[in-house]
């Protein structure tokens, strides 16, 4: 739906903006003029050598993980940073067993993470919107209650969760255990888990904008969709990406309501390796988890332009 | 059940909870209200049985046989073969902590009909009442090992077949210590020692104690050195009220644990856990090591067919033999399960039988708990027949609950005592927490 | 900064009829779109909830539709048409659960207690039924007079030993009709009646069918049962009498009665052996919260956890904050080459599934093979002692968490409008004094809720304990209570560690770390002046 909305709104919304007219005397377009010497190094320079150490903190385990997926021997005593040998054995065995059809499994997963996350990030946005924009009775305490009800630990309403698919497939099977549409709407339950920080994303729009345009005839939905949503494109982009992770990453609830092998999720599905044998499976896991995380990093390189770029566009600059 | 330590931390952390799902409310339900429904779906369900098996939805099986990820590829070969047979349908579900899932979801009455686990479930299933006694002749008893057969009897009652056995052993390096069968657990651990001031190995004996210990795996030396775990009664059950871990014998198997410990020959360490234990060994780097037929796969992938030797543990030179615990896995009838007619003939007539057998004890990797298997494979698998052998003469891991309260005290006290604490006092400490923990329960 | 300029809403493609959009065909289409799909979706289902009486799910359907319809259709109360979607799922998938979470909490539910007590009696007689030493076995087929699904039916038994065959019905053993078939050991065909298939007999079989439970009586305490297709002779020792609430085994005379241990019940004899480690669910009130506060191993051991608990949150989320935040800042200059490679780099720990991520850690760690020890030259056991194995397990928790802040916090920078940076940068201000005196405290308006909620989500971050050090290091005199252990970690193997989960107490757990992280998180809110901003 905003999708659909954005484009004929995009275009007159950053052109007047994007061009610099009557920038102060000092600003410098940033890609003509780089520092150069002591004034780069005391600008960008010292940027560079935290990112590299902060890469080299990140990168290690993630480093063994790789080392240890291309480790035809795929032990943990085994595996160094540098991989010793190197053979695709775990990725060929991740598609050719039968028993753990790991293909399968990621089309699960990205199936159900593309529907919950729309839905997510769509009703977070939405709820945010109504808390930001207008004043209603139980707003303060409805916002206050929201974040209460989100630190309920998640795994200790797994019993009552459990309970209530197993009732509701006896009438609807199709949402029932062990279908990827109950896992769905199961995961629904986080619907407004992104609320607070869009609401605050939402509180940096001024309210200027929308007073204007609703004088100017616009109804509520028309300003949200048409106005609001293409401005918060940022938080967009960074919640899509959180709640992509977390789905992607949930193992908890998906392995009592996905069983059979046939729907399992990824993370389930390794899960499920993991639990059988844990210390013949080193290699076999590492492949996994790597292949696994190639759609959070792919989604992070299709949004980080959304990411960064966007706001500084839009009309908040004013 | 050879992971009992780690096992226990997953089911903490994943399934647990989960084991809780259904409170009186279902099952009241599950009673009265809800038959009229099972009925209806079942019969729709029932003219086109031959074409289910295009889009398996679960419960439409006429048989669901539920395992974890290691056994997955032997139920569904075993079961294809029944379903073939019998002209029926049947999924084979490999489930993520297996035994509290089952409970759940058995309770709950959207369980398997079938499932295979380790015999030391069995107290905690029929704790919940959900597992059937299965009714055997005597004279098709009579085929399966009778350690087996004692492992998966609880309260006088059958309650699982056996099709395979587990028990720990020595597992040693030929290229390091050379081909040699050890008379004692001492020669073994002098030979592995050699060979570590030598520089070829790190580790003289692999035994997995990890920083909260393994109980399970220590068992072997506990015994050898004079110690037992609980004392039996006059029919051969074990009493919980005697706990030998503070005894004379238990209080001197601590102290040579100590002596084999980080301060003393270092050879028993906490940076072996079952993480590292088989593939330290695998890759080398450890002359000799204590594990089960559950890493035969990867010593072999690492040291090549021919690279190791396999024997039952030995005992302290001058001391008891060692005794490690013996496991069987078995096939359980679920008590909820929807189709117990053939959950009971698949185990009954599908499973019972030397083909079956054989099939599992191929694909599963196990030793076959049925003596004509067993004594089939012989000649080619001498190392299967090393660990049948030593699991007929171990003792089948207690299935009390009782011993669900030791498991954690104790390990924690081989943690200690390896990493150098007072050995009798660790030992006191954990049989005063056991007791306390038994007689509250 | 100012708006002044902006006289005009930017987009408007074309111009509102006045009253808002909901006039137009677009939004009204999918409106009734959505209103229809929804009551079909309740029409479809409502046929078989009356048919299986479950008037709760029927209520709580049309409800939605009724709710739906009433904030949609009409023109009231437009916040709703913005929160209704999101607090629906919330409230049937979170809320619900929490209180029944609560209900469970006042329940003894778990091992030994998931039935009810007239289910747990015939567990325990059902499972004490025994093959006499000349119990008979029976090849078995079911026939009917009746249609295949009402019956009556009648078992056809061939005795495997003996030949002989009989007739079985709920009345006792007849002598098989002279006009029937048998073949193999098997009775074939007997006229006038239709044999079962496998098939109807495991369907007629299941829980609640004609042919559960089906008997053949063949003494004073022997039936003939079922045994998938064959049919055994089974011996039942034990006999329950209602009005004393009582078992006697037939055998020995011994009588068993309930007798009460902690918060339940076993049948018990005279010496206090007990018949069967099945006991029953009851309520017990409050019993479960009283245990909690009164039980001497937490009391004992509640200080120092609570106080490592709520340091392991609060350093988890403060350095992880303040490392992604420095990341973020640091990284968030358009002019640094490579920019884009050091976000995706840095997002990798965040990419992989955090179980994988904490079996690689627990494995750094390790004394003589761990990548720590052989990157430093040291031989310390990291996860050995108390004070090192926390450090372990902040060390990881940063790694882990830091990318879920440094992704934030970027997002969160790019609401800073770059006019403040510069205008601070024109009065003067150094690089640092203008993050500290604009940069921060925007950053920290828009992620104060998020960090409250993160120090939720580590108060009770069980899997990073339970994965890397299952709270450990224990010592052999405390094994209870570990090193690392954080209240949830601590007081879940209580409830499960053993012999008998205890979902009952378990729940009743849940709802005081749910309570007090709610406290704790209400503290924050006041400390972090968030509550004035919501107004």
């Amino acid at each position: 739906m905003s999708t659909s909305a954005r484009p004929s709104v995009a275009a007159p919304t950053s052109t007047p903006t994007r061009a610099p007219v009557g920038g102060p005397p000092l600003r410098r377009d940033p890609n003509d003029v780089r520092p150069h010497g002591a004034r780069w190094w005391r600008e960008i320079g010292w940027r560079h050598v935290v990112g590299v150490v902060a890469i080299v903190y990140a990168l290690v385990p993630v480093l063994y993980v790789l080392s240890a997926s291309f480790n035809p021997i795929g032990s943990v005593s085994s595996t160094s940073l540098i991989p010793t040998d190197f053979s695709f054995t775990h990725y060929e065995s991740l598609f050719t067993n039968p028993n753990r059809p790991y293909a399968r499994w990621y089309l699960n997963t990205i199936l159900v993470a593309a529907v919950v996350v729309t839905a997510q990030v769509f009703f977070s946005a939405m709820a945010a919107y109504a808390f930001s924009r207008f004043r209603f009775r139980g707003r303060r305490g409805g916002l206050l209650t929201l974040l209460l009800i989100q630190m309920f630990p998640q795994f200790l309403a797994v019993v009552a969760l459990f309970q209530l698919f197993s009732e509701v497939g006896k009438v609807v099977p199709a949402l029932g255990l062990d279908t990827l549409l109950g896992y769905i709407v199961l995961l629904m339950g986080g619907s407004l888990g992104q609320v607070w920080l869009i609401k605050g994303f939402f509180d940096s729009v001024p309210k200027e904008l929308d007073e204007a345009a609703k004088i100017d005839g616009a109804g509520h939905a028309q300003v949200y969709f048409q106005i609001i949503l293409p401005l918060v494109r940022p938080i967009l982009a960074v919640t899509g990406l959180l709640a992509f992770v977390s789905v992607i990453g949930e193992f908890l609830l998906a392995s009592i309501f996905l069983r059979q092998t046939a729907v399992k999720t990824l993370a389930v599905g390794m899960y499920t390796v993991l639990d059988g044998d844990r210390s013949n499976n080193l290699g076999w896991f590492a492949a996994a988890a790597v292949l696994a995380s190639i759609p959070v990093v792919a989604l992070f390189q299709y949004l980080q332009k959304y990411i960064v770029g966007g706001i500084t566009a839009g009309a908040v600059k004013g | 059940m050879r992971r009992i330590p780690r096992g226990m931390a997953v089911a903490v952390g994943a399934g647990l909870l989960l084991a809780a799902c259904s409170s009186g409310t279902t099952d009241t339900t599950t009673g009265g209200a809800t038959s009229p429904a099972t009925e209806t779906a079942t019969e729709s369900a029932t003219p086109s049985e031959s074409a289910t098996d295009a889009a398996p939805v679960r419960g439409n099986e006429d048989l669901v046989i539920w395992t974890d990820d290691t056994h997955l590829a032997a139920m569904q070969a075993v079961a294809d073969t029944y379903a073939a047979a019998n002209g029926i349908t049947v999924g084979v579900q490999a489930v993520t902590d297996t035994r509290a899932a089952f409970i759940t979801a058995n309770q709950a009455g959207n369980g398997p009909d079938v499932l295979v686990g380790a015999h030391d479930w069995i107290g905690q299933l029929v704790q919940n009442g959900a597992i059937d006694p299965l009714q055997l002749p005597a004279d098709q008893v009579a085929k399966y090992s009778p350690t087996a057969i004692k492992a998966v009897t609880y309260d006088s009652q059958l309650y699982g077949l056996p099709y395979g056995v587990e028990s720990l052993a020595l597992f040693c390096n030929k290229s390091v210590v050379g081909d040699t069968t050890f008379a004692t657990l001492d020669d073994a651990i002098a030979a592995g020692q050699k060979a570590v001031d030598a520089g070829t190995v790190e580790s003289a004996l692999n035994l997995p104690v990890g920083e909260n210990g393994d109980a399970y795996h220590m068992e072997p030396l506990f015994t050898s050195a004079g110690g037992y775990l609980f004392g039996k009664d006059a029919d051969g059950n074990y009493n919980p009220n005697d706990l030998g871990l503070d005894s004379p014998g238990g209080l001197a198997a601590a102290k040579k644990i100590g002596e084999l410990g980080e301060k003393g020959q270092n050879v028993l360490r906490t940076s072996i856990s079952s993480d590292n234990n088989i593939s330290l060994f695998a890759d080398g780097k450890a002359a000799c090591m204590i594990s089960g037929p559950w890493a035969l796969n990867d010593v072999r992938k690492g040291l090549g067919n021919d690279g190791y030797t396999l024997q039952p543990i030995p005992g302290f030179k001058g001391m008891n033999p060692a005794q490690p615990f013996m496991g069987a896995q078995a096939f359980y009838v679920a008590s909820k399960g929807k189709n117990k007619s053939f959950a009971q003939d698949f185990i009954i007539n599908g499973v019972n039988n030397v083909d079956a057998m054989t099939t599992l004890y191929e694909k599963a990797n196990l030793p076959p708990a049925m003596t004509a298997v067993r004594d089939s494979i012989q000649q080619d698998n001498p190392d299967f027949a090393v660990i049948a052998q030593a699991a007929e003469k171990a003792d089948p891991m207690p299935a009390i609950p009782a011993m669900a309260e030791v498991w954690q005290p104790l390990g924690v006290a081989y943690a200690d005592i390896v990493a150098g604490k007072d050995p009798e006092q660790s030992m006191k400490d954990a049989a005063t927490a056991i007791r306390t923990a038994i007689a509250g329960s | 900064m100012s708006h002044t300029t902006q006289t005009h809403p930017p987009a408007r493609t074309a111009r509102p009829a006045r009253g808002g959009g909901t006039t137009r065909p677009l939004p009204l289409l999918v409106k009734v779109l959505g209103l229809g799909i929804v009551a079909a979706l309740a029409v479809l289902v409502t046929p078989p909830l009356i048919a299986q009486q479950r008037w709760g799910f029927l209520g709580v359907f049309w409800g939605v539709v009724a709710l739906l319809a009433a904030v949609y259709a009409t023109k009231r109360a437009v916040p709703a048409k913005y929160l209704v979607p999101g607090v629906l799922f919330l409230s049937l998938l979170v809320v619900y659960p929490i209180l029944m979470t609560f209900q469970l909490s006042t329940t003894n539910y778990g091992d030994g207690t998931r039935t009810p007590k007239e289910v747990t009696i015939s567990r325990i007689i059902a499972s004490a039924a025994f093959q006499g030493d000349n119990a008979r076995r029976f090849t078995l087929e079911v026939g009917t007079t009746g249609t295949v699904d009402t019956g009556p039916y009648t078992f056809f038994l061939v005795d495997q030993a003996s030949g002989d065959a009989y007739a079985g019905t709920e009345d006792g053993l007849e002598p098989l009709p002279t006009d029937a078939t048998v073949t193999d050991g098997r009775v074939t065909d007997v006229p006038g009646y239709t044999m079962l298939t496998k098939q109807q007999i495991n369907r007629l079989s299941q829980s609640g069918g004609p042919l559960a439970g089906f008997t053949v009586p063949t003494g004073e305490s022997s039936v003939i049962t079922a045994q998938g297709f064959q049919a055994v002779e089974l011996t039942s020792p034990l006999v329950y009498d209602q009005a004393t609430d009582s078992f006697t085994d037939t055998r020995t005379g011994d009588v068993y009665t309930p007798q009460r241990v902690g918060d339940r019940s076993y049948f018990t004899d005279a010496n206090g052996a007990r018949l069967s480690s099945q006991s029953w669910g009851e309520s017990i009130g409050l019993d479960n919260y009283k245990r909690i506060f009164t039980d001497a191993t937490i009391s004992k051991n509640f200080l120092g956890i609570f106080a490592w608990t709520v340091l392991f949150a609060v350093a988890s989320v403060g350095l992880s904050f303040l490392l992604g935040l420095v990341l973020a800042v640091t990284l968030n200059d358009a002019r640094m080459r490579g920019q884009k490679l050091y976000r995706s780099i840095l997002l990798l720990p965040y990419a992989i599934p955090g179980f994988i991520s904490l079996m690689v850690w627990s494995s750094f760690y390790n004394t003589d093979f761990g990548l720590f020890n052989e990157l430093l030259g040291t031989h310390v056991n990291w996860l050995g002692s108390t004070a090192l194995a926390r450090i372990a397990v902040i060390l990881t928790n940063l790694w882990m968490g830091f990318p879920y802040m440094f992704l934030v916090c970027t997002g969160a920078l790019q609401a800073v409008p770059s006019e403040l940076k510069e205008a601070a940068s024109i009065d003067g201000a150094s690089g640092f004094t203008q993050f500290r005196k604009v940069t921060f405290p925007l950053v920290l308006v828009a992620v104060a809720p998020l960090l409250v909620a993160s120090f939720a989500f580590n108060f009770n971050n069980f899997n990073a304990i339970q994965l890397l050090t299952e709270g450990g290091p224990f010592s052999a005199s405390d094994p209870t209570a570990g090193g690392t252990d954080i209240l949830i970690s601590f007081t879940y193997r209580l409830a499960f560690g053993t012999s008998a989960q205890q979902i009952g107490f378990a729940s009743a757990i849940s709802v005081i770390l749910f309570i007090l992280t709610g406290v704790l998180a209400a503290i924050q809110f006041r400390g972090t002046r968030v509550l004035e901003d919501v107004n």
